[in-house]
């Protein structure tokens, strides 16, 4: 197990190995590699001291269970917090909803409103998308070639400049036929007040169920910023994290659903429609510190106890 | 003049040198890029001697100001570059998926024509859907001539036919598109470096966004082994005009930045100049 961890983390932790006695020379090297870890993974910096302050002082103050080593005692407090960080899954109901989609330039918003229309089709739902990008060249024939793949109605229209006329005109018609109602939108970050206003509008007007943020797995210290600015104007309440089948830890997501006191509800792995997960904490955590399973490690210590 | 001079010591660094390293962290300064940064400064400043009076954070920020300007080097200028390159400069655009490239092409298109050289696009990326008629758009507001073939078609040999068309045409510059990939997918990278074999690109650019964090690092390193990388454009600026994913990407590559992209408009291009970056990044801090 232990040679999955990641290199310099691993090193730490077996500096914990055996002992009976926490010594404060090897929790403070642990949380340093943690940090590190953390860093490199596009975690919020501030989030990442806060974080290792908690773990340092709770690993020094609390009694281990009786039975439990000092290394299991460290990475049982390290899972703990991470799980904390992480926030609860974001719920997804399989009924009639509307889910307006949100995000930077580029993000991934298009490909995963493909997937997840592909997602609600499988659970047996009529699925409608409406293509809300009347900006970027090209928006309503990506959204409309995906969908064409997996027969979903796809409705739009790329000579209208106006989005919130689309949505006026779309929505009603496709709520009659339609449970499930995806809003595809153009990319914005929060510097353009012009755009935020039009997805604030796009939001009135539909009255979406859910308004989740696209956040590309990259993302590095921006996330909290950005996530805080589409927060303030529509309310996210779930966090889509992209691109994960790439080498970027998605440490970025971190922040947005820090900010968003929301959780992360689907991860996407590629750019086939087939690509998108259900959100699994203990994998991402996994990832985010380049090491294999610590759940499992934790697991095995608590029933050793 | 030795008795108005102190001897700096680690001790008097430490404290500038972690808010530079917390300044560089919170811009996105990739990790191992900033401990290099950091470790070099460290180096450089101990055993410096110092005039009375002046203060230790003055010193330490001006290193880091000229060693980060040393990371992003002074640029690459696409016009003297054309001007001085046999006809036609065949560019070849190459990134991870949605940085921007496609967006690029069409402004730096622009702005070549703006400055009187003539362009012809290749749309290269005849994979992701919608991506022909993305760049079409683009090439058609700019009355700027696409070769293109069908979706699912062969990038190479779309860009071989642009180059040909070029030399026919008597054509200044190619611009040729490609699909966004991972650097992770071998078969993606294989088809990129035959793109780069048929086409024979003068420069290669390398598309990255400013908003990046550590991975950064990574692609721009397996990107420049696969298929090299000349010169590098950033995108998205105007999201984070810290952006410190330029200071990640020109120190792994060693390459010369091209431009800044600073927006969704034609003109949102900006040739780099390293001082406006490290202005940025540094803000008030140097
Ligand atoms: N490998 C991979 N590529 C992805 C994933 N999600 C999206 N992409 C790619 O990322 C690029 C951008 O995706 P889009 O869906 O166009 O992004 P967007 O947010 O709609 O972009 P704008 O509408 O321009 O803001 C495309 O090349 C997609 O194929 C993913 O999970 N994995
Ligand atoms: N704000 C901002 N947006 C940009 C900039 N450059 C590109 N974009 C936007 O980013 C999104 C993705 O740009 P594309 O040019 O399609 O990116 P790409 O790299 O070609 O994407 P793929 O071909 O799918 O890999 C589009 O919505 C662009 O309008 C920039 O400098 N600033
Ligand atoms: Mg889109
Ligand atoms: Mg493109």
């Amino acid at each position: 197990m232990l040679d999955n961890l990641g290199a310099s983390l691993k090193d730490a932790v077996k500096k914990l190995a055996g002992k009976t006695v926490i010594d404060r020379a090897a929790v403070d090297e642990l949380v340093r590699d943690l940090q590190r870890a953390l860093l490199q993974a596009d975690v919020n910096v501030k989030l990442v001291m806060q974080l290792s302050q908690a773990i340092k002082q709770r690993a020094l103050d609390e009694e281990p269970p009786k039975g439990m080593g000092a290394r299991e005692h460290v990475l049982r407090i390290v899972y703990q917090e991470l799980v904390r960080l992480m926030g609860t899954p974001g719920a997804v109901t399989l009924g009639p909803q509307t889910i307006l989609m949100a995000g930077l330039q580029g993000s991934g918003k298009t490909t995963t409103t493909a997937k997840l229309a592909r997602f609600f089709q499988r659970k047996g739902l009529r699925v409608g998308v409406i293509c809300a990008d009347t900006f970027r060249p090209g928006a309503y024939d990506q959204l409309k070639t995906l969908c064409d793949r997996i027969s979903v109605p796809c409705f739009g229209d790329p000579k209208e400049p106006d989005a919130l006329k689309i949505v006026r005109e779309g929505l009603p018609r496709f709520r009659k036929l339609y449970e499930v109602i995806i809003i595809d939108t153009q990319g914005r970050h929060a510097l353009e007040e012009h755009l935020i206003e039009e997805i604030i509008n796009i939001n009135e007007i539909s009255h979406a169920d859910h308004r989740w943020l696209v956040i590309d797995a990259a993302l590095g210290q921006q996330a909290s910023e950005q996530a805080r600015r589409f927060h303030e104007a529509i309310g996210i309440d779930g966090v889509l994290v992209t691109k994960m089948d790439g080498t970027a830890r998605g440490g970025g997501a971190l922040s947005a659903v820090a900010e968003t006191q929301s959780g992360i509800v689907f991860i996407g792995s590629g750019e086939t429609i087939e690509d998108l997960e259900r959100f699994n904490p203990d994998g991402f955590i996994s990832r985010l510190l380049g090491m294999g399973d610590l759940k499992a490690l934790v697991e095995r210590a608590e029933e050793a106890v | 003049v030795r008795d108005r001079e102190v001897l700096l010591e680690e001790k008097d660094i430490e404290e500038p040198l972690f808010e530079l390293e917390m300044v560089l962290l919170e811009n996105d300064v990739a990790l191992p890029v900033t401990d290099e940064i950091i470790a070099r400064m460290r180096k450089d400043l101990v055993g410096r001697h110092k005039k009375i009076g002046t203060s230790v954070d003055e010193l330490v920020a001006s290193t880091l100001r000229s060693a980060l300007c040393g990371v992003l080097g002074d640029g690459l200028d696409l016009l003297d570059y054309v001007r001085e390159n046999e006809r036609p400069v065949r560019i070849l655009f190459t990134g991870v998926n949605g940085t921007g490239k496609t967006t690029t092409v069409a402004k730096v298109g622009h702005y070549l024509q703006k400055n009187g050289f003539s362009v012809v696009i290749g749309a290269g990326d005849t994979f992701r859907a919608g991506a022909i008629e993305q760049i079409r758009t683009h090439a058609d507001r700019l009355g700027i001539k696409v070769i293109q073939h069908q979706a699912g078609a062969d990038p190479s040999a779309v860009l071989f036919d642009t180059v040909q068309y070029a030399r026919a045409h008597n054509i200044d510059v190619v611009l040729a598109d490609t699909a966004g990939r991972f650097h992770n997918r071998a078969n993606l990278m294989n088809q990129l470096e035959k793109i780069r074999r048929v086409m024979k690109p003068d420069l290669v650019v390398y598309v990255d966004e400013a908003v990046a964090g550590n991975d950064a690092v990574i692609r721009a390193d397996e990107f420049n082994r696969a298929v090299g990388t000349d010169a590098v454009v950033l995108t998205k600026a105007d999201m984070d005009p810290k952006g410190g994913a330029a200071i990640s990407i020109a120190h792994t590559v060693g390459k010369p930045i091209l431009f800044l992209g600073t927006g969704q408009g034609y003109d949102d291009i900006l040739p780099f100049s390293p001082r406006v970056v490290v202005d940025e990044l540094l803000g008030d801090e140097a």
